[in-house]
């Protein structure tokens, strides 16, 4: 044999001798190239990019200008989150009683002016970003891995469990969200973040769990599953290996979705006074006061929180809609 | 159909019931008790271990009851239509919410009524003028419009056009602040304070009724009979108004029964903003105050609206549809 024949994609590209089921993708797209092709030159080959599904979606993504922008924006806010509050320190809670309400863009000592208590507005809504930002952040994973878990196993399974899922779901989704967040801090004695990211993420789920559920449904009856069952891959290798990276594309819009739902509900809570107690500031509890803050005039204090809230949940809902043309071009 | 009715009534009634006792449960283990915050050294322990009593928290001789026998005692109660008496106004929830019940059902019609009449025509107008300007507008301003929070909105609405609109040349504005007592005397009065609550109330809702009568009517419209129509010779505007419009108008009644209690719900909020006094705003002071008996009243009544809605909703929809049958 004088010479293998090139073959588009296989094992038997390959070296001979090695095994098929050790050679990755990686290695026999090389040697792939490494094999003469007709009217091209191996070394023209080399600088040509791999384009992977995920890399392709990133430069969809890059190419829809309004979200990329949206990405920026959001970019700059999580910056200042994480800058502003280290440069500023205890400024956020510093009672300046000599200004208080001082307008802003005045003077350099308090750029944002400062609120009735002379606490300083801009590293107070630094401080609130990074609150919503991390309980957006916490609570999307609490969806991923309640939702995301229960789906699967609905999906997977079927029968009975899927069943008794579903059911708990409907009682789930029936649930008045703001009374269960007032009951449970009321029970446990006191207003606090963590009660608020965990309430979040136990009743928020459902939306995860169903896409999830219909994922599993559609993915376990397709040819490449029965072929992994029918080679004795056991369930939990199905489950992670075969069919839960397929099933990613629509539960990454979700759960991008869902971060400025939740940011939104926080907000909610601060404004109601369920959310982070003071003197932490967040984006809801600095907006609580806006009765007083608009009849003494102060509108700025009440412009800057809103403004906030809407931009950041607008820009992560652009970007959810990016996601979603990205990673599936055919929907249009 | 009578069976499928019965199983969701049933089912609604437990939902009910677990809720009610989900929520009891949690407001009960709360350590403290409602008179405990303003205690005052001169009212005698008899006094408050009386009122205790009557608000089903102890025995006469002030041994508080368990938690299982205070809730049965006020599943006993709710039977007999009593919600129990509110920690702080100090008169039955009943009584309480039949004096808000008006003031929230003038602003919630209102508000459904005006987002029925403007998102119907604007959806039908945007499907069956698709990528039109008014299209275009449409789904951007709907889609600002979702990701903007319900108090959001309502405290930019009170900033433009109570603050900024008195401070600028016209020295007029709406009021900050909801209607005045006996305001329905006084429609003209009362029309003025409604605007910005109902406006604040329509905008979301026009949102969503638009989009879903958008996307209904784009997929009638995509239908093979409405090809036939068409091509028979009917008119533009005979196919799309006399045989699109019915069909796609029949999803929209399931929408609006789901809207209701959503709207009583999101009613929470925009009443205690705009001072609207109403449930919604019953319920807001009742969550700053801590008064659970009035919260969990307004719990079980939107709880029970949401199960009445959704019920008549599938009804109806089986009625105005005879495709469907249960």
């Amino acid at each position: 044999m004088a010479q293998v024949p090139p073959m588009p994609i296989g094992p038997s590209a390959g070296v001979p001798g090695s095994l098929p089921d050790q050679l990755s993708m990686e290695t026999t797209i090389d040697q792939e190239r490494a094999l003469p092709q007709p009217g091209v030159k191996p070394d023209e080959l080399r600088g040509a990019p791999e384009l992977g599904f995920w890399r392709l979606a990133v430069m969809r993504f890059l190419h829809h200008r309004v979200a990329t922008g949206a990405l920026l924006i959001l970019g700059l806010i999580v910056l200042a989150a994480i800058v502003i509050p280290v440069v500023t320190g205890d400024l956020y809670k510093i009672q300046d009683y000599r200004h208080p309400f001082k307008p802003p863009f005045t003077s350099f000592q308090h750029i944002l002016g400062t609120n009735d208590l002379g606490q300083d507005e801009l590293a107070r809504l630094a401080r609130g970003a990074r609150v919503s930002i991390m309980v957006g952040t916490l609570a999307v994973f609490g969806y991923l891995i309640i939702g995301g878990g229960l789906g699967a196993l609905a999906g997977y399974y079927g029968g009975w469990l899927d069943n008794a899922l579903m059911r708990f779901t409907d009682i789930i989704i029936s649930l008045p969200f703001l009374l269960v967040v007032i009951a449970v801090t009321a029970a446990t004695g006191g207003v606090r973040l963590s009660t608020v990211i965990i309430v979040i993420a136990a009743t928020g789920w459902y939306e995860i769990g169903r896409l999830m559920r219909a994922q599993f449904l559609v993915l376990r009856e397709q040819e490449f599953v029965q072929a992994a069952k029918a080679l004795g891959a056991s369930n939990t290798r199905i489950i992670f290996r075969h069919i839960l990276p397929n099933a990613l594309a629509p539960i990454i819009v979700s759960a991008t979705l869902g971060v400025s739902g939740i940011i939104l509900l926080e907000a909610a809570l601060g404004f109601l006074g369920y959310s982070i107690p003071p003197p932490e500031p967040s984006w809801g509890n600095m907006l609580s006061d806006f009765e007083q803050n608009l009849l003494l005039n102060q509108t700025y204090l009440v412009i800057f929180p809103a403004t906030a809230l809407v931009i950041t949940a607008l820009c992560i809902n652009l970007i959810g809609d990016g996601i979603r043309d990205a990673l599936d071009p055919r929907q249009r | 159909m009578t069976f499928y009715v019965v199983r969701r009534v049933g089912v609604g009634i437990f939902l009910l019931f677990l809720m009610s006792a989900m929520f009891f449960a949690l407001t009960r283990v709360t350590p403290g008790q409602p008179f405990s915050v303003g205690e005052n050294p001169r009212v005698h322990q008899d006094q408050v271990n009386r009122r205790l009593h009557r608000l089903g928290l102890t025995d006469e001789n002030g041994t508080p009851y368990p938690i299982p026998q205070q809730y049965v005692l006020y599943l006993g109660a709710l039977v007999h239509g009593d919600l129990g008496d509110s920690y702080v106004y100090n008169i039955s929830v009943t009584t309480l919410l039949k004096q808000r019940l008006p003031n929230t059902a003038l602003l919630l019609g209102t508000a459904l009524v005006v987002a029925l009449l403007i998102g119907i025509p604007l959806g039908i107008y945007a499907s069956t003028h698709q990528y039109s300007k008014l299209d275009m507008t449409t789904s951007i301003v709907s889609y600002v419009g979702v990701s903007i929070p319900s108090f959001v909105l309502g405290i930019y609405l009170l900033l433009v056009f109570a603050v900024f609109l008195k401070q600028s040349p016209l020295h007029w504005g709406f009021p900050l602040f909801g209607m005045h007592t006996g305001g329905v005397d006084d429609p003209l009065d009362l029309l003025y304070h409604m605007v910005l609550p109902v406006t604040s109330l329509t905008i979301l809702e026009i949102a969503i009724f638009s989009r879903f009568m958008r996307a209904s009517m784009l997929e009638v419209l995509h239908q093979d009979y409405i090809r036939t129509a068409r091509a028979k010779g009917l008119a533009v505007d005979k196919v799309n108004y006399k045989h699109a419009l019915r069909n796609a108008i029949l999803p929209i009644i399931t929408l609006v029964a789901i809207a209701i209690p959503q709207i009583v719900n999101g009613a929470i909020i925009t009443e205690g903003i705009f001072s609207w006094p109403g449930t919604g705003q019953l319920a807001f002071q009742a969550v700053l105050d801590r008064d659970y008996p009035v919260i969990l009243g307004v719990v079980m009544l939107v709880a029970a609206l949401t199960v009445i809605f959704n019920l008549l909703a599938d009804v109806t929809y089986a009625v105005a549809d005879p495709r469907i049958r249960y």
